[in-house]
């Protein structure tokens, strides 16, 4: 599998170099390669089960992988390379029975920091979130969206050099989804580097610069967006306006047409078949709209599962 | 990671003792201590029926009062019951009127032609066995003297043959004729010393479960894991949960201090049970205090270790387990362990040199409760209580040592389905 070298002398912030983890006889994750570059947002995509949290665990040293080796700042993750990370896991991390400010200080002095700097980062984090009033209030009070922003809170409260975010969104409004993805560009402006994973694709599609599809555990799909984009040769094509549907049905390449009450939406298999459409569209009347798009990662996550399971691998 | 490893402990130490919980239930055993070290006190200070006085009123056809108040006095040595006599100078059915409450009684004394004495005792209530067999003794007592007067036996005669007879007790050994209370005190310094032990393993325990299983069911786990080593974790719990119990026994020694205290400072305590009093001073005058201070160091190493040993152990389980009630089911044999110690330490009283009992006393996790109780009763020397202490660290320190590798996985494994292969396979991982 491939993955991104850099130039000689520079190296990537987060190198996973050909690893595999079995559970028993379960291959969880089968010879996986990625980078990730400082300052960059890359992307672990796949279904349930596909092998996302394996690997996050993995790179937080949690779990001991069969193969291959994982290499932060181009050295083996020990304890003392963890202090440089924030993880954000799927499920609530969080000791429901202390305080928002008592949770903070225990996560922060686990990542190495002393109990004044994270006292002084909580304050501007608090009022960020706009949660102060919370903070010395027990978790098990807070409503889930708020829940979340504290363990988030705790997340990025070291500066973290690399950040993994397991399912960040979930429990969020789309005001909070704005607030977190803002938080995100800040850090990776600030050169931190963020992985994430999630199930929504339009947030991946947002603002996810490389990416990774994984399926039982095997990388099917990896890469930068723009790149998967242009290589995907499948295209979208949108029309406003009144065409003979029969006729374009029967053309060579037309792989499906969607019709909405706002426009329709031809998929086609390459570009190679957009002048024969629009031909035919052409005839059409009170024709508006003639776009051609690229698919979106919805619509190529889905079809890449769908091959992996076809292929059976 | 010494950094994190201080604060881990301090975090334990405080969710277990900066609590409400954890002051509401010190206040409560400082009262209920220093309540049970004066609850003689407290009993005369509510008072009762034992405190009110008897009248006995005698209605004398056989003109033997007198002896009979004089045999009464001697023959009465209750120090709860106040009786008072008094001759009848009124009629029995007179008096059978005035018979309201329990305060007053009314012994009839007749004669009887065929066993010379018949007397009926006549109450409002039933009457308690306590001064129905005094009466009864009294005037048994009067028909022998009336039978032997009758028989014209003298006075000096009479007198020895109504006194008791004086049961000598002799014994040759005179170690054991010195130490006559010796068994009541080490009985008492046993039980002082198991009960608080029970007590505070079950705390224990329970605790450390509870502490580490919170935390793998709220996944916090893995961020801790994520940032300290398993090692490092599972320490931190072991010492914060072994000092807290050893912070609440030092507790508990300063509310029996303070009891004890209150008992001095308050007047009169020797005037109402003078029991507890004479224990106070036996166990000063008895060697029991002082064979205990000899072994102290041995008997600090037997409990810190066994304590750790039951703190690894709880931590173990409860890192196999995903919820409070599956590990309140796994922790059932441990309890049962404990519960088989303090029957054991107990059952030494009574089966003294049990061979059986002497061999468990080295049995790690057991000999905490049976080993002191043996030593207390001398009947291991403080030899053998030194080999017990040292089995039960070796004991921790092994099970420190496989009880880890369990731990390292069970704390970060959430499925239940071949749990007890996995946990074994464990065992043989050397990381």
């Amino acid at each position: 599998m491939m993955y991104n070298k850099k130039k000689k002398g520079m190296i990537d912030l987060l190198q996973v170099e050909h690893v595999t983890k079995r559970y028993d006889n379960i291959l969880a994750v089968d010879d996986l390669s990625f980078t990730v570059n400082d300052g960059s947002i890359f992307g672990l995509l796949g279904e349930n089960g596909a092998g996302k949290t394996t690997t996050f665990r993995m790179i937080n040293n949690l779990l001991k992988m069969d193969e291959g080796k994982i290499l932060l700042d181009g050295k083996p993750i020990t304890y003392k390379e963890t202090d440089k990370i924030g993880f954000l896991t799927e499920e609530r991390s969080l000791l429901t029975k202390l305080t928002v400010k008592e949770q903070v200080i225990f996560y922060g002095i686990l990542k190495g920091m002393d109990e004044k700097t994270i006292l002084e980062k909580l304050d501007y984090w608090l009022e960020r979130f706009q949660i102060t009033e919370y903070k010395n209030r027990k978790i098990k009070e807070l409503s889930k969206g708020n829940q979340q922003k504290v363990q988030f809170i705790t997340a990025i409260i070291n500066d973290p050099k690399l950040l993994i975010l397991d399912e960040p969104f979930t429990g969020l409004d789309p005001i909070n989804v704005e607030l977190f993805m803002n938080v995100i560009k800040e850090f990776k402006e600030k050169k931190s580097s963020i992985i994430f994973s999630s199930h929504r694709m339009e947030h991946v599609e947002l603002f996810c610069e490389e990416l990774v599809i994984l399926v039982k555990g095997k990388c099917v799909l990896q890469g930068k967006l723009k790149d998967i984009k242009k290589d995907y040769r499948k295209k979208n094509i949108h029309i406003c306006g009144t065409i003979d549907i029969d006729k374009i049905k029967n053309l060579q390449g037309v792989l499906d047409i969607n019709q909405t009450p706002e426009e329709t939406i031809i998929k086609i298999a390459s570009d190679d078949y957009i002048d024969e459409v629009f031909e035919i569209i052409k005839k059409g009347q009170n024709i508006t709209k003639f776009s051609v798009e690229d698919p979106t990662l919805n619509e190529i996550f889905l079809n890449k599962v769908g091959e992996a399971y076809e292929t059976k691998i | 990671m010494k950094q994190k490893f201080k604060f881990l402990i301090k975090q334990s130490l405080n969710k277990k003792i900066k609590t409400k919980w954890f002051k509401l239930a010190n206040i409560f055993l400082c009262i209920a201590l220093i309540c049970l070290i004066n609850i003689d006190k407290i009993i005369t200070f509510f008072g009762g029926d034992f405190e009110s006085e008897k009248t006995i009123i005698v209605v004398d056809e056989l003109n033997i009062y007198d002896t009979f108040e004089k045999l009464f006095n001697e023959t009465n040595n209750l120090e709860t019951k106040n009786y008072k006599l008094e001759k009848a100078n009124e009629p029995l059915e007179t008096l059978k009127e005035k018979l309201k409450d329990d305060n007053l009684l009314i012994v009839d004394i007749a004669v009887d032609q065929s066993s010379f004495i018949k007397a009926s005792l006549i109450s409002y209530n039933t009457i308690d066995t306590t001064t129905k067999n005094l009466i009864t003794n009294v005037l048994s007592n009067i028909k022998t003297s009336f039978v032997a007067t009758n028989a014209q036996i003298d006075n000096d005669t009479l007198n020895a043959l109504l006194s008791p007879v004086n049961l000598n007790t002799i014994t040759t050994n005179q170690e054991s004729e010195e130490n006559e209370n010796k068994e009541t005190i080490q009985t008492i310094v046993a039980i002082i010393l198991i009960l608080p032990c029970f007590f505070l393993i079950t705390m224990l325990v329970q605790m450390i479960g509870a502490e580490v299983n919170d935390e793998k069911s709220t996944r916090s786990m893995e961020i801790i894991i994520a940032n300290v080593s398993p090692k490092i974790h599972f320490t931190s719990k072991i010492i914060s949960a072994t000092a807290f119990v050893i912070i609440q026994a030092l507790l508990l020694v300063g509310y029996s201090f303070i009891g004890l205290v209150v008992r001095t400072s308050l007047a009169g305590s020797q005037n109402i049970t003078p029991q507890l009093n004479n224990i106070i001073q036996l166990l000063n005058q008895s060697d029991v205090v002082a064979r205990l201070i000899n072994a102290l160091p041995i008997l600090l190493i037997l409990f810190v270790a066994s304590f750790v040993s039951y703190a690894i152990l709880s931590g173990v389980l409860a890192s196999m387990t995903t919820s409070t009630e599956d590990f309140q089911q796994l922790q059932t044999p441990l309890m049962i362990v404990l519960v088989l110690g303090y029957y054991l330490a107990i059952m030494a009283q009574t089966f003294d040199g049990a061979l059986f009992i002497k061999i468990m006393s080295y049995i790690p996790m057991l000999s905490f409760l049976v080993s002191p109780t043996l030593y207390i009763f001398e009947q291991i020397s403080i030899i053998e209580l030194a080999i017990s202490a040292t089995i039960a660290t070796a004991f921790t320190f092994i099970i420190f040592k496989y009880g880890l590798r369990i731990y390292k996985v069970g704390i970060l494994n959430y499925q239940s389905s071949k749990l007890w292969q996995k946990m074994l396979k464990s065992l043989k991982n050397k990381e």
